[in-house]
C-alpha cells in the first residue's frame, strides 16, 4: 500500500563510527507520533537517560519535519530541532522556517537522529538515497552564511538547503543554535552546541522525489480556501508587510510589555525607532518567505548609512531584534540590526545572549560585578562596545564572555550572585515578552512549558491577544469571551492547556504557528481535513488534540525524571512581586497573579497536586503506560527533595561538562 | 496575438516561498514536488534574492522545433505548451533546448512536461502572495512597468523620492 503524505523513513546516524540506517517508521508508529516534535520528543525521551551530560556522545540531536511538510499547505518547510538542552539540562526543542524541512522530505526522509561523535570535524551530504559524512576541516569557524556558500560551491549546486551551525556552536556556547538557508535559526535550548559538540558543522540535503497525497483535488481545494482568507486577515498583511517588528508599536505604546533594561520596564518614550514600519523605511532589503508560506514575514535587513553601512543579515525578526537592543538599553535601529548580524553570524541564540549580557548589566548597576570581574568591560546599560565586545568574547569563550557563555543562570549559580536579577524558568531566560503586560495567559505557559522558561511558543496565547477580533472563537474554546483580555486570569488556564495540546499537533505537522495559530484562517477546522486529505486516513479534532497531550506529557515526564516539577513551574519574582514601572500603557502597575492560575491548571492537565508529575491514570489513557511505571520512584525522590524545604532550588544539574 | 497573456514576473517582489511551485505541481500532477512543477524560484538566501523561472512563450520555440516525434507543440490559441504524452518518448532533446530551464522529465510518467498556463488560469499567480506574478496581456503589463518606471525617475528628479 502506497504512503500518501509521509515518506515513512529517517536515517539513524552513528557518527562515532560513521555509519547510517535507514529505518522505517511503522504505520502505529506515525498514528501515535505524527511527525516532527511528536517523533523527535519520543526519541529523546527513549534514548537519552536524563543523566547524560548534554554535551557528551550520549546525546541524541534529532531534526524532524512532518506528515504535511513540502506540500501546498500552509508554511509547510519548518523543522522541529530536539536534543538535551546543554543550556537548562532538560528537554529542549526548538523550531526553525526556511526550505531545508521540505528538501528532506523530498530527499524521502522525515527523521535524521545523530547519535555518538564524529572523529573529525565533518558534514553530512544527503543526496536523495545517497548519504555521506564528508570531511569539515575547511568550513569549521566559518559563519553560517559563508559555510552555506562554501559547500553549495563544493557540491556545484546552489539549489540545496543547508543545515549550519556557526562557531558558538563549535565553542559550545550553551545557548548556540541551529540554522538553515543561512539565517532560519532553531534559536533557543542549545542544540548548536550539542551538534558543534558531535563535530557536525552541517547537514547538507538535495530532494528530488516529491509528497503523495491521497486526495489532491480535496487538498487543492481546501488549501487555496484557506490562502484566500489569509489575503484578506488583517494580521496576516500586517506580518506580511512589515515582518514581526509590526509588533513593537502596540507592544509598547498600548500594551507596555517592551523588555527594557532585562524586562525591568515595558516601555519607552522612543520604542517606534526600531518598529517594523520605520525598519520597512530604513532597513528592508528584500521580503524573504519560507516554504510555502502565504504570509512572507520574513525580511533581509541591510544598514544603508553610517557607521555599519554595508551590514547585512537575516531578519531580524521581533525576538531577534530586541535583546540586544532594547534589552540592553539600545534603542536605535542601526546598532540593533548591527547585533542582530552578529548573533546570526556567530550562530547563537539572540534570545538567550542578550539575556546574559543584560543581567550582567543589571548586576552592574546594583554593583555587583565591578570591572575587576569583567575584565576591564564597561557594563552600563547601552554601552554598545561592551555589547560587542561580550557578543564576541562568548562565542570564542574568552574572559568574563566566557562564563556569561553558559547563560545567565549558570554564570549567576558560578559567581553566587544576582540570583534576583535572572529572568530564568527551568534554566532558560524569558524572551522579549513581559507577562505584566503581554497577558497574563503568556505568563502562566512561561511557567509551565516543557522547554524552560520561553515559552511563548509552547502555548502562544494568541486566542488572548488578538481573539477579540475573531467573535465567538473563545467562547467554542474556552467557553469564555472574558478572556479575550489579556491582563485577566479569567479561562487563561484553559485556554493555555488547549493552546499547549493545539501547538503540540501543529508542531509535530511541521506548519509554522503563525499561519495556524494567531486566531486567523488555519485552525482546527481548516488543519483536520488538510491532515485527511494529504494522509488518506481519518483523523478527528480529539485524536489530534491527545497526540498532543500525549507529547506535552511525554516532555513533562522527562522533566519529572530530573526530579523537575510543582517547585519549578514558576516565572521570576520580578513579574509576579514586582509591580510594572508607572508607564503611559495598559501594563502600568502590574504583576502576574500566577498563584490563582496554576491550580486549575494542573487540574485541567491531570498532574498530581503534590508534585506537579503527569498523573498516572492520564498518563496510561494516552498510551503512556510505561511512563506511569517510569516515574513510580521519581515520585517519592521528588516529595523527598521537597519535604519541608519551600522555595527550594530549581531542578538539579549536571556540572558544567568541561 | 497581441493580446496573448503572459505571466509578467515582478522580481523585486518575490519572497522565494515557492507556492508557486507547490499550486503548479499539485493542480497539474496530483503531487507536491518542485521536480514537477512548470516554474521554479532561484533562490539567493544569503541577500534575500530569489527569481522564478518559467516557461517564456517564446514565439520560435526551440523545444517544439528539436522535439523529433512531433510531441511538443504549441496550441494556435492560447500559445502555450502542449504535450502529447501518446508520442513523447522521453528524449529529452525540449530539456536541452530550452535556454531557461523551464522544460522537464517527470519522473512519474518518464515523458516531457511544459506550461500551459493551467488552460488559462494559472494557479501560480492566482496564489502568490506577494503578487510578484501577474497574468495579463504582453503590451498591457509592459505599459505597467513603463509608467512605473516613468514615475519613479519623475519622482527622483523632482527630489520627491
Amino acid at each position: 500500500m502506497s504512503i500518501n503524505g509521509w515518506r515513512g523513513k529517517r536515517i539513524r546516524f552513528n557518527l562515532t563510527k560513521g555509519t547510517w540506517a535507514v529505518e522505517e517508521t511503522p504505520y502505529e508508529y506515525r498514528r501515535k507520533w505524527l511527525g516532527g516534535r511528536g517523533y523527535n520528543s519520543e526519541v529523546l525521551y527513549n534514548n537519552v537517560p536524563v543523566d547524560v551530560d548534554p554535551l557528551s556522545p550520549e546525546n541524541v540531536v534529532c531534526l524532524g519535519v512532518g506528515p504535511l511538510s513540502g506540500t501546498f499547505g500552509p508554511s509547510t518547510g519548518r523543522v522541529t530541532v530536539t536534543a538535551k538542552s546543554p543550556l537548562t539540562g532538560g528537554f529542549g526543542d526548538s523550531n526553525m522556517g526556511g526550505h531545508w524541512g521540505a528538501e528532506l522530505k523530498y530527499a524521502g526522509y522525515e527523521q535524521i537522529i545523530l547519535t555518538g561523535k564524529a572523529p573529525k570535524p565533518s558534514y553530512i551530504w544527503i543526496d536523495d538515497d545517497k548519504i555521506e559524512i564528508r570531511d569539515g576541516s575547511h568550513i569549521w569557524g566559518k559563519f553560517p552564511r559563508d559555510a552555506d556558500a562554501i559547500i553549495k560551491e563544493e557540491l556545484g549546486d546552489k539549489d540545496i538547503h543547508i543545515v549550519t551551525i556557526g562557531p558558538a556552536g563549535e565553542n559550545l556556547v550553551r545557548f548556540a543554535c541551529t540554522f538553515n538557508d543561512c539565517y532560519r535559526a532553531a534559536g533557543r535550548t542549545g542544540h548548536g552546541a550539542v551538534i558543534g559538540s558531535k563535530n557536525i558543522k552541517a547537514i547538507a540535503v538535495r530532494g528530488t522525489g516529491g509528497v503523495k497525497i491521497a486526495k489532491p483535488e480535496e487538498y487543492y481545494k481546501i488549501c487555496s480556501d484557506w490562502r484566500e482568507t489569509m489575503r484578506t486577515d488583517p494580521m496576516a498583511q500586517g506580518l506580511f508587510n512589515f515582518g514581526s517588528l509590526i509588533l513593537i508599536m502596540p507592544c509598547n505604546y498600548e500594551m507596555g510589555w517592551f523588555p527594557w533594561k532585562n524586562l525591568k520596564y515595558g516601555y519607552h518614550p522612543d520604542a517606534r525607532n526600531i518598529s517594523g514600519e520605520v525598519w520597512a523605511k530604513k532597513h528592508l532589503r528584500h521580503k524573504e518567505g519560507c516554504f510555502s508560506c502565504a504570509i512572507c514575514c520574513g525580511i533581509v535587513s541591510e544598514v544603508r548609512e553610517g557607521k555599519y553601512a554595508g551590514d547585512y543579515t537575516g531578519g531580524p525578526e521581533y525576538e531577534a531584534a530586541v535583546p540586544t537592543g532594547p534589552r540592553v538599553g539600545i534603542i536605535d535601529s542601526e546598532t540593533t540590526l548591527h547585533n542582530a548580524m552578529l548573533t546570526n553570524n556567530y550562530g547563537m541564540d539572540a534570545i538567550e545572549a542578550g539575556a546574559s549580557i543584560s543581567w550582567a548589566m543589571e548586576c552592574w548597576e546594583h554593583g555587583l560585578l565591578t570591572s575587576k570581574d569583567t575584565g576591564g568591560i564597561d557594563l552600563t546599560w547601552g554601552n554598545q562596545e561592551a555589547v560587542e565586545q561580550l557578543l564576541h568574547d562568548m562565542t570564542y569563550r574568552k574572559g568574563f564572555g566566557d562564563i556569561l557563555a553558559d547563560g545567565p543562570w549558570r554564570a549567576s549559580m558560578k559567581l553566587g550572585l544576582g540570583e534576583e536579577y535572572l529572568t530564568v524558568t527551568r534554566g532558560m531566560s524569558l524572551p522579549g515578552d513581559d507577562p505584566r503586560g503581554l497577558g497574563f495567559g503568556y505568563g502562566l505557559s512561561f511557567a509551565v512549558g516543557t522547554r524552560g522558561g520561553c515559552d511563548h511558543l509552547r502555548s502562544l496565547c494568541c486566542l488572548e491577544l488578538s481573539g477579540y477580533l475573531y467573535p465567538g472563537l473563545n467562547m467554542k474554546i474556552v467557553g469564555t469571551e472574558e478572556c479575550s483580555k489579556p491582563l485577566t486570569t479569567i479561562g487563561k488556564p484553559k485556554m493555555v492547556y488547549w493552546e499547549e495540546n493545539q501547538k503540540a499537533f501543529v508542531d509535530c505537522l511541521q506548519v509554522c504557528c503563525f499561519n495556524t495559530h494567531w486566531s486567523y484562517g488555519c485552525r482546527n477546522e481548516h488543519l483536520i481535513p488538510m491532515i485527511n486529505a494529504v494522509t488518506g486516513l481519518d483523523f478527528t479534532e480529539e485524536e489530534l488534540m491527545t497526540i498532543g497531550e500525549r507529547i506535552y506529557n511525554l516532555e513533562r515526564a522527562y522533566w519529572s525524571k530530573m526530579l523537575s516539577g510543582k517547585h519549578e513551574d514558576t516565572v521570576p519574582k520580578r513579574f509576579t512581586h514586582e509591580p510594572m514601572p508607572e508607564n503611559p500603557a495598559a501594563s502600568s502597575g502590574k504583576v502576574l497573579p500566577l498563584d490563582e492560575m496554576l491550580p486549575e491548571y494542573y487540574r485541567l492537565r491531570q498532574y498530581e497536586p503534590e508534585t506537579g508529575f503527569p498523573g498516572d491514570k492520564r498518563l496510561r489513557e494516552l498510551g503512556l503506560e510505561d511512563i506511569a511505571e517510569e516515574l513510580k520512584p521519581y515520585r517519592k525522590k521528588y516529595i523527598d527533595l521537597h519535604e519541608g524545604k519551600k522555595g527550594a532550588k530549581p531542578q538539579q544539574q549536571p556540572k558544567k561538562g568541561k | 496575438m497581441e493580446h496573448q497573456r503572459f505571466i509578467m514576473i515582478n522580481p523585486d517582489k518575490c519572497t522565494g516561498c515557492r507556492t508557486c511551485e507547490m499550486a503548479c505541481s499539485l493542480y497539474n500532477e496530483k503531487e507536491c514536488s518542485p521536480s514537477l512543477s512548470r516554474i521554479r524560484v532561484v533562490r539567493n538566501e544569503a541577500i534575500g534574492d530569489s527569481f522564478p523561472v518559467g516557461c517564456a512563450l517564446c514565439s520560435k520555440p526551440v523545444c517544439v522545433e528539436v522535439c523529433p516525434t512531433g510531441a511538443n507543440s504549441i496550441d494556435p490559441v492560447m500559445g502555450t505548451g502542449i504535450i502529447n504524452e501518446e508520442i513523447c518518448v522521453g528524449c529529452k532533446a525540449c530539456v536541452r533546448a530550452c535556454p531557461f530551464g523551464a522544460a522537464g522529465i517527470s519522473y512519474k510518467t518518464g515523458k516531457a512536461f511544459k506550461c500551459n498556463l493551467c488552460n488559462g488560469d494559472p494557479q501560480c499567480v492566482k496564489h502568490c502572495p506577494s503578487n510578484c506574478l501577474e497574468y495579463a496581456p504582453v503590451e498591457l503589463t509592459v505599459r505597467h512597468r513603463r509608467r512605473a518606471l516613468a514615475d519613479d525617475v519623475i519622482s527622483k528628479l523632482k527630489g520627491e523620492g
